[in-house]
């Protein structure tokens, strides 16, 4: 092509896309999802079903929806409508500062100020049905980070892609990795010992480190005028944010063994884990972290890239689920992350899931794992209208985003040319 | 020389038909009941097969043909048959965990120019991958080493079940990869960087690797030629030709450069593929194209080719300017051009999800029967085993597959795996794990 004729032909794009977007709903209107299977994980499927869709929130769903006739209506033709999927461990747009492998306790590392809010793997998950991601460090650390939560709205600023009021989480390691990077150093860790007495040895810090601000506290609350405020420590400070519960734990840990060390190790110090990552053989001990609260967010079916991974199975996600433990399967992957509703569907496949069961590890229970179950994950009245309309069955080979909607607005319409963003402006 | 090479042609032969009588089936069994799809014939609901002595003896509607009185009759109905897929790349037999060094065989990579290694000396049949791969209905694969070198070596046909690599090594060398996609450079790290370490380092690598080949084999004609003369003439005192020496590597080459066998011709972008293909075209090697995934802007040119192409992985992504589906819907836009597709894993752990890979492809442009066809039948035609293997015929190897549904799809579970007509063992690894700790 020659540059006028790409000049012509992106104009072209552009055209279409800005009328596209004036005929597309915004946050603000009311639009109308009817003629769909409505699949809300919370309570069945509804064929024949609407959504209603009221300031980016949903406000009615089911067969008949009260709308006004002013209300944008979408006919999804007998499609799928699912709520859009949540990926609860991704490393996308962090470009490569996934890991600050030059100590193995780094809490104080914020994955915000590594947000690269422009990478396109963005658009490209949200191509595939994505709405939500718990971008994830990376695993060279015992404790590796906070972690930032987004909503794939891609096109818009950077402040506008996080997840307003999401809980924040921070991600701790075990095992084979921080074994490796530091190992390959001649450092410590580069055994297990090594990494859970790195692990303890913070904590313990952070224990002091706590003592003498509840002490300052303390003071200040009694009058005390000549209380002088402990030094802040950035790094402290965040391994007391873990110990006061006020941080989701996040566990990337593969071995049984492991599993059950993290679990008494958060019991000696007395926090909570949110969920283990991986978590590829939670299955020889699905009944203790069913009886701890504790997720697991996993592969469907990988294994064997290395010797934690070699007991991997894929019954796993299954198995767990029916001995209580709320599963989310994960993309930890780029990949993966593009369609995370094949990843569900094998669950099906491996060990029987129901159809719901399956849906709901990549939306209700990963939202769940992110601490965002209130607002997302289901389709239900009051949450957030993220919402995907699919061409194809969801949890086949074959299922294939048609409209991405997140609060309400489409960031994602297959149907449109170029990217099928109406959001995004190429060159911008 | 021409000894050698037909001594060659005796190997493949008798790799081949020697997995029959050593993995023997027993007794005939009948599968009735299920829908079959053919691939070659289209979908009989209600069928019937008939597998005896390692073969598929009937295809036909249920009550149809005649069956055996002495068969193993086993009621399919409800499930759907078809044939053992082939995986056309995989590193399977080589590697077990891949971040476990010792546990991998994939490639030599002190030197670029390879071709003398065969995987068949590595492929490890124990390999607990091999049963994890079977129990989704892949029957069949090409392995090949890893593509770290221009010329890494050469690939092997197997079967995915026999108790020794003796009888899962169904054809040895049956092609040799030739891999210009860039990653073959020796540039990292920048501050060790050494020959070749770029592009055009590769390409004058590979040329003067089949130049001496070229070379070699002049030479070994040339003193056959002096020995045949030897031999007629009366003259005693005449001394025989010097026998040159023998050279593995350049030896390896030849079958290539003689267009006996292809080249597996990978490249990703491109100006890669178009260099790549010059570089078959100027020694006239006989291929077939890999890969391909970023070569978008000339695939009228690939479909000029008349070459088959071992597509993808179609989960490649895509450039930054792309869009989201660009390499997701290269097989239907190759099929479309009239181009002959096959799928391949490209991997080994996860060679079990090859049949998702050509399901997802149908959902960018690529038509069912085409997926199906592209991980049976094209695989058959494009390794040369398409009357023994890639569709439900009488005649053929019975690879047989029964599952719970359609095989592209994730939610399929597979129910029994035939291979040369044996019923595979349901079990793996994998599988005693989950029984040991499910149901505790």
């Amino acid at each position: 092509m020659t540059r006028v004729a790409i000049r012509s032909a992106l104009l072209v794009a552009l055209l279409l896309a800005s009328v596209a977007v004036a005929q597309l709903p915004s946050a603000h209107n009311e639009v109308v999802i009817k003629n769909a299977v409505v699949m809300t994980v919370t309570h069945g499927n509804i064929s024949n079903g609407s959504v209603y869709i009221k300031d980016g929130k949903i406000a009615a769903v089911g067969k008949e929806v009260n709308a006004p006739s002013s209300a944008t209506v979408i006919d999804a033709g007998g499609k799928y409508v699912t709520p859009g999927l949540i990926d609860s461990h991704s490393h996308i747009a962090l470009d490569d500062d996934v890991n600050e492998a030059t100590s193995p306790i780094t809490p104080q590392m914020m994955m915000i100020d590594a947000f690269d809010y422009q990478d396109k793997a963005i658009y490209r998950v949200l191509a595939g049905g994505v709405t939500t991601s718990l971008l994830l460090h990376g695993s060279a650390n015992m404790i590796g980070g906070q972690a930032v939560v987004i909503k794939h709205k891609y096109g818009l600023n950077r402040d506008a892609m996080l997840f307003p009021g999401a809980p924040q989480s921070i991600k701790f390691a075990s095992g084979e990795n921080p074994k490796r990077v530091y190992g390959s150093r001649d450092q410590l860790p580069s055994t297990r010992m090594g990494n859970f007495e790195v692990q303890r040895e913070a904590l313990v810090q952070a224990q002091d480190y706590m003592r003498e601000w509840d002490d300052y506290n303390a003071k200040l609350k009694r009058g005390d005028k000549d209380a002088t405020p402990p030094k802040r420590d950035l790094k402290m400070e965040a391994l007391a944010d873990v110990l006061r519960g006020k941080l989701l734990v996040q566990i990337h840990c593969y071995r049984a063994d492991e599993l059950l060390t993290e679990m008494a190790m958060a019991k000696e110090f007395g926090y909570k884990l949110r969920a283990f990552h991986h978590a590829l053989e939670a299955y020889k001990v699905a009944d203790q972290l069913a009886a701890n609260g504790i997720g697991i967010a996993t592969f469907s079916d990988w294994w064997g890239y290395k010797q934690e991974a070699w007991d991997a199975i894929p019954w796993n996600a299954v198995i767990c689920m029916r001995k209580g433990v709320r599963v989310a399967i994960k993309s930890d992957s780029d990949d993966f992350a593009r369609r995370l509703n094949q990843e569900a569907g094998k669950t099906i496949h491996y060990g029987g899931a129901t159809e719901e069961e399956a849906l709901k590890m990549i939306t209700l229970n990963a939202a769940w794992i992110i601490g965002v179950d209130d607002r997302v994950g289901s389709i239900d009245v009051g949450k957030d209208a993220d919402l995907v309309i699919w061409d194809g069955y969801p949890l086949s080979s074959y299922g294939v985003p048609n409209k991405v909607f997140i609060d309400g607005d489409v960031y994602f319409d297959r149907s449109l040319p170029r990217f099928g963003m109406p959001h995004y402006r190429e060159g911008e | 020389m021409r000894r050698q090479v037909l001594g060659w042609l005796q190997v493949v032969c008798f790799g081949f038909c020697a997995c029959i009588p050593i993995f023997a089936q027993q007794k005939p069994i009948v599968l009735r009941g299920g829908r079959l799809l053919t691939v070659s014939h289209g979908v009989i609901e209600h069928g019937v097969i008939v597998m005896e002595g390692g073969k598929i003896t009937v295809v036909a509607t249920e009550g149809s043909a005649a069956v055996p009185k002495n068969a193993r009759v086993i009621d399919v109905s409800g499930m759907t048959v078809y044939p053992g897929l082939i995986d056309s790349e995989t590193n399977l037999g080589l590697t077990e965990i891949s971040a476990e060094e010792m546990t991998n065989d994939l490639v030599e990579i002190s030197e670029e120019i390879m071709p003398h290694m065969h995987v068949y000396d590595a492929f490890h049949a124990e390999s607990e991958l091999i049963p994890v791969t079977r129990l989704n209905g892949v029957t069949n694969a090409i392995v090949a080493p890893q593509n770290k070198d221009t010329l890494p070596g050469q690939d092997s046909f197997v079967q995915l079940a026999g108790r020794s690599a003796q009888e899962m090594l169904l054809i040895r060398d049956i092609a040799m990869p030739l891999n210009f996609t860039g990653d073959q450079r020796r540039n990292i790290p920048r501050d060790k960087r050494k020959y070749p370490s770029t592009r055009m380092g590769m390409a004058a690598q590979l040329r003067q690797a089949f130049l001496d080949a070229q070379d070699y084999q002049q030479h070994w004609a040339d003193y056959e030629k002096k020995k045949n003369d030897a031999a007629k003439t009366e003259d005693k005192d005449k001394k025989p030709p010097t026998q040159p020496k023998r050279d593995l590597k350049l030896e390896a080459l030849i079958p290539y450069l003689q267009g006996k066998k292809p080249i597996v011709l990978a490249a990703e972008e491109a100006s890669d593929l178009e260099a790549a293909v010059n570089l078959a075209h100027e020694f006239n090697l006989k291929f077939v194209l890999n890969h391909v995934s970023h070569s978008q802007p000339v695939l009228d040119y690939v479909a000029q080719l008349n070459v088959p192409v071992i597509v993808g992985p179609i989960y490649e992504a895509p450039k930054a300017f792309e869009r989201y589906d660009t390499v997701y819907s290269l097989p239907g836009q190759l099929n479309k051009r009239g181009v002959k597709i096959v799928f391949a894993s490209f991997d080994a752990h996860n060679a079990r999800n090859l049949p998702y890979q050509a399901g997802f492809a149908t959902a960018f442009g690529l038509p069912y029967d085409e997926a199906l066809k592209a991980i049976t039948l094209n695989a058959a035609e494009i390794w040369g085993v398409a009357d023994k293997l890639g569709s439900l015929d009488a005649g053929k190897t019975a690879n047989v597959v029964v599952a719970n549904g359609d095989p592209l799809d994730v939610r399929t579970d597979v129910k029994q795996v035939f291979i040369a007509g044996q019923e595979i063992p349901m079990v793996s690894r994998q599988m005693r794990l989950r029984d040991q700790y499910w149901g505790q």
